[in-house]
Order: C-alpha cells, then sequence, then structure tokens
C-alpha cells in the first residue's frame, strides 16, 4: 500500500474519531461495566440470606456511631500505645544488659587479650557495636510488640473503621482518612509508617502522608521525651503530681505533633502538592478473625525486621562518625569539642546548645542514640567525672545521675522544653528518609521531607527561647 | 555581638514579613516581576490575537481603544505591537475596527488550540481545583511549540471540547459548534442539557462553582424573569440572577425526556432508601472517574446507604455487596434515581 493511502486512512480515523466525540470512551467503559454485570446478575447466584450478616452490621453500628466510635477508637490505640511503651521496658532493659553491660565489657577484654591496637578498638568496639547494640536494645522491643497488634487490628477489619471515622478531620486538612493509620504506625515507626502509606491510593494525599509521618513521635524519641520530661519538667511540680505532670509533658509534645501533621497537611495540599491527582475512596471490607501467628510471623518477619535492619546498616557507620570525632585531634581540640564550640552560639539562639546540635546531626541515623552521645559529648566538653571515656556512648541508671551531668553541661529547663521540641521537629532518622527516597521515587520530595522539619524545629525553638527569655 | 531576645525576635519577624512579602502566593514581589519578564512582544502579539478572535466569534467589533482596555498590558506596548502586526500581515484595519487576516485568524486558534487542550490537561491528569486552570492555561499557551502541543492532544486522545465546553479547534483550524443558547433565553418549562459554562469574568465563574453547578447534567427551567432563574437540575433547586446564568449554555432537548424529574445526586439518598445509579457526572474526571467505575459505580448497580459516619462525611455506601466509603463530594457527581 502506498504512503499516501496509509495517510488517508490516518486521516480519516481521526476524522471520525473527532466526530464521535468524547462521550464515547466513556460510554464504551460504561457499557462493558454494565453488560459485565448483567452477566454476573443472570449466571451469579448469591444467597440473599448470608449477605452482610447481622454481626458485621452490629459490629460496624458501634464502632462507627457517634456515642461509642471515637471512645472506643480512643481506647484501643492508648491500649496499643501503652502495651507498647510499658511492655518493652522489660525486653528492652534485658537486651541493653546483655549487649551493653556483658557483652560490651566482653569483646573490650577480648580486645584487649589479643593486644588489638587502641583505635581499632576503640573504632569498632566503642564505636560501632556500640551504637548497633544501642538501636538494637532500644528499638526491637517495641517494634516487635507495637507492630504485630497493630497488624491484628489492621488485619480483623477494624482500622479502616478508623479511617472512615476521622476522614472528615483529615479531609479539611486535605489529606486521605486512612492517613490517621500511617500516622498511627509512624508512632511505632516512621519508616514503617511511610511503608504503611501504601494503602493510600491518591498520589496526592500519599505524598502528604509521608512527608508528614515524620511528626509522629517515633519509638527512638518516646524514651528521651520520657527521660527529659522526667528530669526536668517533674521537678519544677510538686512532688506528688510530678510523674502525672511530665506524662502530661509528654503527651502534649505528641498532640503538638498531631496539631502539626495537620497544618502542615493542609499547606502542602494549598501550595506544592495542589497540582498532584487527587482521589478518594475507602473500602470497609467485611469483619473477620485475624490469623493470629500468620500475623505474628508476617508483622516481624515484614514490619520488624526489615525495619531493624535498615537502622543497623545506618547505626553502625554514626557510631564509627561519633568516636572518630571525640578522637581526631585538630590541634589540642578534638573534632567533636570543636564542633561544639562552633555551633554553641547558633544552639543558644535556639535555646539548645551546640552538644545538643552535634548529637542531632551525628545521630542522623537512629534517634535512640542522641542521649547517649549528648551525655558522652558532655562529658568530653565540661571535663567532668564520668562517663566511660572520649567517643564511648554511655546512659546512667538513675534519672538523677542523668540530671546531674546535663546540669553540668549547663542546661536549663528552657533547654529541656526546647530539646523536646527539637526531637519532635527534626529531620527523619535516616532510615526514614531512605525509606521515602524507595517509596516516593523523588529526590525532591526526600529533600523536601528532610529538611523541612527540621526548619520548622528551628523556627520553633527559636520563638520559644526568646519568648522565654523575654518572661523570665 | 550584643544579644537580646526581644531584638532577636523583632529581626525574626522582620525576615519572615519580607520573605512573605516576596513570596506569597501570585501577589508576592517575586512572582510579580517573574510575571513581567514574561510579557515581552510574543505574549502580547498572542494574547492580542486571541482577544480578537474572541471578539470575532462573539460578533463584535473592536478598536484600538477597547483592546487597550482589555488587555492588561502597558498602552504603548500594544499600541506598539498592533503597529508590528499591521506590518506583518496578522491584522487589518477598517476604518477604526481591528480585523484579523486569515494567517492571524490561524495563529490564534492555534493559541486558543493549546489553552484549552491545556486545561482539558489540567482537568483529567492533574489535581489543580477549576478555579486554577484558566490562569495556568493563561501561561502556558505561550510555551508550548506545535509539535508538543500535538503530542498533548494524542495523550489526550484529540478531545473536542475542553472542560467548560469551549470546542478545542483541531491541527486544521476546525473548530466544533457548541449547542445551545444562554440560559435567560430559555423560556419557562424548557428542557435542556448544560453544554457549556463560561470561565470569565472569574467572578462570576466562582459564584457558579459555588452552586455546584455540573457541566453535562439536565435541567429544567420553572422561573425567567428579570430578577432572577430558577431551574431543577438532578434533584437539586438552582436560583441565579439573570448576568451569572448568562454564562451557562444549554442546549434545549425537544424530546419528553421521561426519567429527568426522578434523577437525584447520590448525595441526597438517605437512610433506608434504595436507588440505582443512573450514570457519573461528566464533572468527575480522568482518575476519580475510572476509580468510581472500577468499584462498580456503573450504571444499572442498586446501591443504599451502608453506614452513616459519627462526622457527617464520607458516607459508606453498599454497592455490589462491598461497602464503600464516598465524600459527599463524590457523591454530588454520581446520578441515581430513587427506587
Amino acid at each position: 500500500m502506498s504512503n499516501k493511502n496509509i495517510d488517508h486512512i490516518l486521516e480519516l480515523s481521526n476524522e471520525l474519531r473527532w466526530q464521535i466525540g468524547d462521550d464515547f470512551h466513556d460510554n464504551l467503559t460504561e457499557g462493558i461495566y454494565a453488560d459485565a454485570a448483567q452477566i454476573v446478575s443472570d449466571t451469579v447466584q448469591v444467597d440473599d440470606s448470608k449477605k452482610r450478616f447481622r454481626l458485621d452490621r452490629q459490629i460496624d453500628k458501634i464502632v462507627t456511631s457517634k456515642t461509642f466510635g471515637f471512645p472506643i477508637m480512643f481506647l484501643i490505640l492508648a491500649t496499643v500505645l501503652w502495651l507498647t511503651i510499658i511492655g518493652a521496658n522489660y525486653p528492652s532493659s534485658l537486651l541493653a544488659q546483655l549487649l551493653l553491660d556483658n557483652i560490651h565489657p566482653a569483646l573490650k577484654s577480648f580486645a584487649a587479650s589479643i593486644s588489638m591496637p587502641w583505635w581499632l578498638d576503640g573504632f569498632l568496639i566503642d564505636g560501632v557495636y556500640l551504637a548497633v547494640a544501642w538501636v538494637i536494645a532500644v528499638m526491637l522491643p517495641p517494634m516487635a510488640i507495637f507492630f504485630p497488634m497493630f497488624t491484628l487490628l489492621e488485619d480483623f477489619g477494624y482500622l479502616p473503621r478508623v479511617a472512615f471515622n476521622l476522614d472528615n478531620l483529615f479531609r479539611k486538612s486535605g489529606a486521605h482518612g486512612k492517613q490517621a493509620l500511617t500516622m498511627t504506625m509512624g508512632f511505632g515507626c516512621n519508616a514503617a509508617g511511610i511503608v504503611a502509606t501504601r494503602i493510600i491510593d491518591s498520589p496526592r494525599e500519599r505524598l502528604i502522608a509521608i512527608i508528614t509521618n515524620n511528626f509522629s513521635l517515633c519509638n527512638g524519641r518516646w524514651p528521651t521525651q520520657i527521660l527529659i520530661a522526667t528530669i526536668f519538667i517533674g521537678a519544677v511540680a510538686p512532688s506528688a503530681f510530678s510523674s502525672l505532670i511530665s506524662l502530661l509533658a509528654v503527651i502534649g509534645i505528641a498532640v503538638l505533633g498531631m496539631a502539626f501533621m495537620f497544618g502542615t497537611s493542609w499547606a502542602l495540599s494549598k501550595t506544592v502538592l495542589k497540582g498532584q491527582v487527587s482521589t478518594f475512596n475507602l473500602e470497609l471490607p467485611p469483619y473477620r478473625p485475624p490469623r493470629f501467628w500468620k500475623t505474628i510471623y508476617t508483622s516481624l518477619i515484614d514490619r520488624t525486621l526489615i525495619v531493624l535492619w535498615r537502622a543497623i546498616v545506618f547505626a553502625a557507620p554514626a557510631g564509627a562518625v561519633i568516636w572518630l570525632i571525640s578522637n581526631i585531634y585538630i590541634g589540642n581540640e578534638s573534632v567533636a569539642a570543636w564542633t561544639i564550640h562552633s555551633l554553641d552560639g547558633f544552639g543558644f539562639l535556639l535555646g539548645l546548645n551546640g552538644v545538643i546540635l552535634l548529637a542531632y546531626i551525628v545521630a542522623i541515623p537512629a534517634n535512640e542514640i542522641v542521649i547517649p552521645t549528648i551525655l558522652m559529648l558532655t562529658v568530653l566538653v565540661t571535663g567532668i567525672d564520668g562517663g566511660a571515656g572520649a567517643g564511648v556512648m554511655f546512659e546512667l541508671d538513675s534519672a538523677n545521675a542523668t540530671a546531674d551531668v546535663l546540669k553540668a553541661g549547663g542546661w536549663t529547663l528552657l533547654t529541656a522544653i526546647n530539646l523536646m521540641l527539637f526531637s519532635l521537629l527534626h529531620n527523619p532518622c535516616s532510615t526514614t528518609i531512605y525509606t521515602i527516597y524507595k517509596e516516593t521515587k523523588s529526590a525532591k520530595w526526600t529533600a523536601f521531607a528532610s529538611i523541612m522539619p527540621v526548619i520548622l524545629g528551628f523556627i520553633v525553638t527559636f520563638l520559644v527561647a526568646q519568648i522565654w527569655r523575654i518572661i523570665f | 555581638m550584643n544579644y537580646n531576645p526581644t531584638y532577636a525576635l523583632v529581626l525574626f519577624f522582620i525576615i519572615a514579613g519580607i520573605l512573605y512579602v516576596v513570596f506569597r502566593p501570585t501577589k508576592g514581589w517575586f512572582w510579580i516581576i517573574k510575571n513581567n519578564f514574561r510579557s515581552n512582544e510574543k505574549v502580547v502579539i498572542e494574547d492580542v490575537l486571541k482577544q480578537l478572535y474572541h471578539f470575532e466569534s462573539s460578533g463584535n467589533k473592536v478598536d484600538t481603544k477597547t483592546l487597550v482596555q482589555v488587555l492588561n498590558f502597558n498602552n504603548n506596548q500594544i499600541i506598539e505591537v498592533v503597529k508590528k502586526m499591521t506590518i506583518n500581515d496578522l491584522i487589518y484595519f477598517e476604518k477604526d475596527v481591528l480585523k484579523l487576516t486569515d494567517a492571524g485568524r490561524e495563529y490564534a486558534l492555534r493559541i486558543v488550540r493549546i489553552h484549552r487542550l491545556w486545561e482539558r490537561y489540567l482537568a483529567d491528569k492533574t489535581g489543580f481545583s477549576k478555579e486554577e486552570w484558566h490562569d495556568r492555561a493563561e501561561m502556558m499557551e505561550h510555551k508550548l511549540s506545535h509539535d508538543e502541543t500535538n503530542s498533548l492532544a494524542a495523550h489526550l486522545g484529540n478531545p473536542k471540547f475542553d472542560p467548560h465546553g469551549d470546542p478545542i479547534p483541531t491541527i486544521t483550524g476546525k473548530v466544533a459548534k457548541v449547542n445551545g443558547v444562554e440560559l435567560p433565553l430559555l423560556a419557562v418549562n424548557t428542557v435542556g442539557r448544560i453544554t457549556h459554562i463560561e470561565d470569565e469574568p472569574e467572578i462570576i465563574y466562582k459564584q457558579i462553582l459555588a452552586e455546584n453547578i455540573h457541566m453535562g447534567s439536565l435541567i429544567r427551567v420553572i422561573e425567567n424573569n428579570a430578577t432572577r432563574i430558577v431551574f431543577l437540575s438532578e434533584g437539586e433547586e438552582f436560583r441565579l440572577a439573570p448576568i451569572v446564568a448568562a454564562n451557562l449554555t444549554v442546549a434545549p432537548i425537544e424530546k419528553e425526556v421521561f426519567i429527568e424529574d426522578n434523577i437525584a445526586r447520590l448525595s441526597s439518598l438517605k437512610e433506608e432508601e434504595t436507588a440505582k445509579i443512573i450514570g457519573i457526572s461528566k464533572e468527575s474526571r480522568g482518575e476519580s472517574r475510572r476509580r468510581l467505575l472500577d468499584l462498580g459505580f456503573v450504571k444499572g448497580a442498586n446501591i443504599k446507604i451502608d453506614l452513616t459516619n459519627p462526622l457527617g462525611d464520607p458516607n459508606a455506601y453498599l454497592i455490589k455487596g462491598t461497602s464503600i466509603a464516598l465524600r459527599k463530594d463524590q457523591a454530588a457527581k454520581i446520578l441515581i434515581k430513587k427506587d
């Protein structure tokens, strides 16, 4: 066939297509669906009596009712969080004892027995090993408790109802109701929360959920919040109320995180993300008894271990860096001391100090090692007694001893409050950053999600510090 | 440096204020300056051509004075450009009236084509809200090359109309005809279909959007006088001032449409009521529309409310044995016939 003929046919087809008009494609699709529906209704027999059996209806009526819906939801989520935080204490301290108090000295003496050079011993055992051990001890137990419980609720079919109940709140801030779930998941671990945003199938709302997940206080940050609140905020309250006040302070920070989540979601959907496609639909699947063992197994393998592995991979070099900056000297000051002194001015403006800023820089891989790093660096620069040597992270058994070290480092109530705020509002840990990149496949959004919270943190702590100093 | 928290705070607010003034959306200095760089000669020429084309197709005559008033550019710049365009044979004067030459009309159609295609693209493939389509297309129409435009058109499946119902000119410059007349011209009891919603001026367009009037919906006029026009559509009653109603084009339907009074929006369905789906409104586009079809919201399907939400929105609907939650604005775009 000659080219001229082909051109003619193409032209004709374009012409015809144009004449048919825009509705054609839609009508065709709808026709296909309608035909399929017709065939189904003609051939498939449905036992009407079994349709949406009663129990499901009853549960749904209760969990989405005006009176009981929200109390039930808060009760369940609070129980899960409480079990996680309280329940994780025991295995965590066991693990800490094993990895930090037993294996670490054993490794040290082994290194001494084969007369390993001090720098290699310090680099590997005090740096790399200690960071990894810390991350495992703090991170593993809460995740191993939180994720299976969460997955069981998911498997049972309750979580979609939570999304259903809360969607209106999230809609007002331009987000998807399912973000309630990914946010809650973020209380366990932000990286896992970000993986969980896959359940949101609308591109814009999913990006919002990914970027704002960092505002959920993850389990690497809960211990920091609780420790600092106990030491500084509990101390200013009358002793009868001190534990209640410090608990309220921690809850306050978590709620503030949610407020930031809603605010940022709203701002994002109105500005940088307004061009992304947005759709909504939420399926409410029937309830079913959770497959208990299978759920436990998959949540441990899929969520806990994968996240833990990533955290370890990132924590190891962080430990090395922490040891190196404390032991490499420029002139007669270690790199760490030098950095701390140059960050002190900026830190003071934010109501923090150089130690905290440096700790947050080197602890990007894992929030779990922030407090041990702060303690070690404080001892390093103040030269007080205590600690285990330059570059060796440590934690103290009693809150009082920790308080003494921190107060020697010049901490005040303002430092404590701003540390709690900064712990909430700073860049996500590197595991999370990596996960954001894997999920969005976009360097732009990864950079944005990493930098935006830390800028917010600077602004908030700065404002708090200035106002505090003007008032007091 | 002397540190004083008050000074630090004041300095912070000054910097924040400056950043706000420079970068605030649309009115920030940064954007204004950026836009000014944009208004080079090409842009002015193209806007003049487009404006003349619109005047021509609405049958109005235009002289240089009106043109200067309508366009948002420096007056001298426009006069300068008009002079140049006469030399280049894009326009000519017939006494005082400006007219397009054939070459000029062809050029104008190309710009209109890009504008409408881009609006269509924004509607189908992005999440920008309706208020933004027009302004974004105004920017884009000066940027896309001939080839880019054609591949965009192919990507969108060579659409015939833009989301407002305006015809998109083809490559060869063919323009489809919009059926219908302005709403205020219809007599009481006429039944018709909305075929076009004009998006200029912005103030009136925003009113139409606020009313939730949908493209492609059937209406029946029930009152038409100098002060207001009232019509029924999809089970709801709409009242518009004639000046607003004039921006709606409606194609009257001659033959009797028997289902017309029974059509309602899914959002009006009450608990314990059952209904059959008639279809999805044209306002639901792109990805959203496809998802609804995938979930089984198709013609003929039975539907009822499964669960009402403790906060009022969204409600869950039982369709094909599955419970699916939809927000109110989505439910408003699904048309049903109550049983």
